[in-house]
């Protein structure tokens, strides 16, 4: 099976600023092709257990927003050829100003901005000043929406459509059914680059996966090893980081 | 239909897509109810057989006299079964949720009141109830906690974050992202997404339309009607009534803590700290650092320290058709005690705040103006805060007592010891 592109969720500054650049360089090492860079927001409240405490405890050491554009400007320096999506919540971006953020993002390399709850038809100009500013800004979409909601957001023609892959919140495991797949199909139609995600653990899921999308999302899983491993110092944490990432990029043919 | 629904510049429904559909269907759902007799008839009922409404409008001629300005009036929502005016939504939504078809109902709550009130209206209507709360507040709430218990509703502690009201928020809508085919998630303030702010300020305007109705029947002419406000659902719908008029004066009281510092309160229409902010699925005015983060909030009342306040709330305190003031925990205190003394009744924490507003206010008013203030909730729960302060060595002395009791293993329904 061809390589599979895998878009890998990163909580900025978890479960240190070193384990955090130690966890990229083992996700790029294990070959993937876009990092999802998470800023850690007090309610993070679409997110699930390991994430929401991920973001606890980055908060409780003093992390700011500040310190998460530094990481992605070195993540830029470091990889040139991984593109960085920031995702994050509305009031980190609201209260500096929804442009002041997209700006700052663009000075910091940032590709693209995905707030799951700024939605595409409320979103508060955040479209609108990414387009200005040539960030793709990547509307969520739901297995729950309605037919007529999903042409609305296809008419939109956005870059990227991030596909949550199920109801509920991230961190549980995903089956990927005939469901799954119609919903990712339905999608289509919006001629964007869909990247699909929600509960992928497995090299199974994401060879699954793949035909159906442009780049297959990974968060918790990530974040669960970066938690286990990190009292084991940074190279163990690039090295079970990297085993992993490398088997959702390469599943093993069956 | 549409679910983004504005107050000036606050309000909307700022979800992520998840939630969405449930959103909408609730939206659909409740226009529908509300323009059904059937189901009006059946709110109606509940309400008089089951809350026990009206609530009595109770003259305060005791403690008006004592405080020697306005005459005060007491909307009495401590009577409403499960003792605050929580059940007035609870029960309406759950009765909504049932005519949607739901089996399971999910709230969040910080003094227990809208737990408490939640649980009741599911075991009454016969639908499975959990109720999350913060890890905090499940320890200064234990009475509210085992009643809700009683009720068949499981609690689940949270340990996140603050491990307050707020906290609690999250993991319901958590738990309603992946859950509502059959669960309805049962919003107990007047804040959250689009429908919930419009829904729990009609179910909670029974209040403030009783109150009217109360107060015509005696010949008053109000001058200023008090609430205190966390989120805000008793306030809202004690003023609703009244908010596209001219008058009476309405005030809302929020939580003034300890001190004016950021971290001693949780007051977001007064002071300079807090901003505008789109947080829990709403836009409205936040306590947030800096970063917009959400910041720690301090009140001797579990049910007034969530950092947001209701959309509607918000609006109407910047266009200045509501004054809201904060009252410290001590003043809180006091009004505690002052009612308690003249009147016999003893407010809730949180009601009290709106009560130390009220002798404020009345004090700079003639003798035949008319203050009427809402005790939204009765101060039984309470009694594991306040024992502390007002008689700290007997309720060392009780405790004490108590633990080694249970922790002997005596029969501790025997007075005097085992069986």
């Amino acid at each position: 099976m061809t390589k599979v592109p895998v878009m890998a969720h990163l909580v900025a500054g978890y479960t240190s600023p070193e384990i955090s650049l130690e966890a990229a360089r083992g996700l790029a090492a294990g070959g993937v092709s876009y990092f999802e860079v998470q800023f850690p927001f007090s309610d993070p409240s679409a997110d699930g257990k390991a994430i929401q405490t991920a973001c606890a405890a980055v908060l409780s050491g003093g992390w700011r927003v500040d310190d998460g554009f530094a990481f992605v400007e070195t993540l830029r320096s470091e990889f040139p050829g991984i593109p960085v999506f920031v995702m994050t919540y509305a009031n980190l971006a609201y209260k500096i100003g929804i442009s002041a953020f997209v700006e700052r993002s663009f000075r910091s390399g940032v590709s693209g901005l995905i707030i799951p709850d700024l939605p595409f038809d409320a979103d508060e100009g955040l479209a609108a000043a990414c387009d200005a500013k040539g960030i793709a800004c990547v509307p969520v979409a739901a297995p729950s929406m309605t037919e007529s909601r999903i042409a609305s957001l296809a008419a939109l023609r956005r870059p990227y459509v991030y596909a949550a892959l199920r109801s509920g919140i991230t961190g549980s495991s995903t089956s990927i059914d005939d469901g799954t797949l119609a919903f990712l199909s339905s999608l289509k139609a919006s001629e964007s680059r869909i990247l699909g995600g929600f509960g992928i653990r497995s090299g199974d899921q994401s060879g699954a996966l793949a035909p159906a999308v442009h780049a297959v999302v990974a968060g918790s899983v990530f974040v669960d090893i970066i938690r286990e491993k990190s009292g084991e110092g940074g190279e163990a944490v690039r090295l079970a980081v990297q085993a992993k990432a490398a088997e959702l990029s390469n599943p093993v043919q069956r | 239909m549409s679910i983004h629904r504005y107050f000036d510049r606050f309000g909307g429904a700022y979800v992520a897509e998840v939630l969405r559909r449930p959103l909408e269907e609730l939206d659909e759902a409740f226009a529908a109810a509300m323009a059904d007799r059937a189901f009006l008839a059946e709110l109606d009922t509940l309400r008089a057989d089951f809350i026990g409404r009206p609530t009595p409008l109770l003259h305060a001629a005791n403690a008006s006299r004592e405080n020697g300005g306005a005459q005060i009036y007491i909307k009495m929502e401590g009577l409403a079964h499960t003792g605050a005016h929580k059940i007035n939504n609870a029960i309406a939504q759950a009765l909504l949720a049932k005519r949607m078809g739901k089996t399971r109902i999910i709230a969040e709550t910080g003094a227990g009141q809208h737990g408490l009130a939640t649980a009741s209206a599911c075991a009454r209507l016969g639908l499975e109830c959990t109720v999350y709360m913060g890890e905090v507040d499940v320890r200064r709430q234990q009475p509210n906690v085992a009643a809700m218990e009683l009720y068949g509703a499981t609690v689940v502690p949270v340990l996140s974050g603050s491990r307050t009201l707020k906290d609690a928020i999250n993991e319901a809508m958590r738990d309603w992202a992946a859950s509502f085919a059959d669960t309805h998630y049962l919003i107990g303030s007047a804040l959250g997404p689009a429908p919930f702010p419009d829904m729990v300020r009609t179910f909670q305007s029974v209040i403030g339309l009783e109150t009217e109705a109360q107060a015509a029947e005696k010949g008053l002419k109000i001058d200023a009607l008090v609430a205190c406000v966390g989120g805000g659902s008793n306030a809202i719908g004690f003023f609703s009534p009244f908010i596209d008029r001219a008058s009476p004066r309405l005030i809302g009281a929020e939580a003034g803590g300890v001190g004016p510092a950021t971290g001693e309160n949780a007051v977001r229409m007064t002071g300079t700290a807090a901003s505008d902010g789109i947080i829990h699925g709403y836009k409205s005015r936040f306590l947030v650092d800096s970063d917009g983060q959400v910041a720690e909030t301090r009140s001797i009342s579990a049910g007034l320290d969530y950092p947001g306040i209701g959309p509607q709330l918000a609006a109407l305190g910047e266009s200045g058709r509501i004054e809201f003031t904060g009252i410290s925990d001590s003043d809180a205190l006091d009004a505690v005690k002052f009612f308690a003394r003249t009147e016999g009744v003893i407010f809730a924490l949180e009601s009290a705040h709106a009560g130390a507003a009220a002798l404020a206010e009345a004090g700079k008013l003639p003798k035949d103006a008319v203050v009427i203030v809402n005790m939204s909730g009765r101060g039984d729960k309470d009694i594991f805060i306040t024992s502390p302060v007002f008689r700290p060595v007997q309720w060392r002395d009780f405790l004490k007592a108590e633990l080694e009791r249970l922790e002997s293993g005596m029969d501790i329904h025997v007075f005097g010891g085992k069986k």
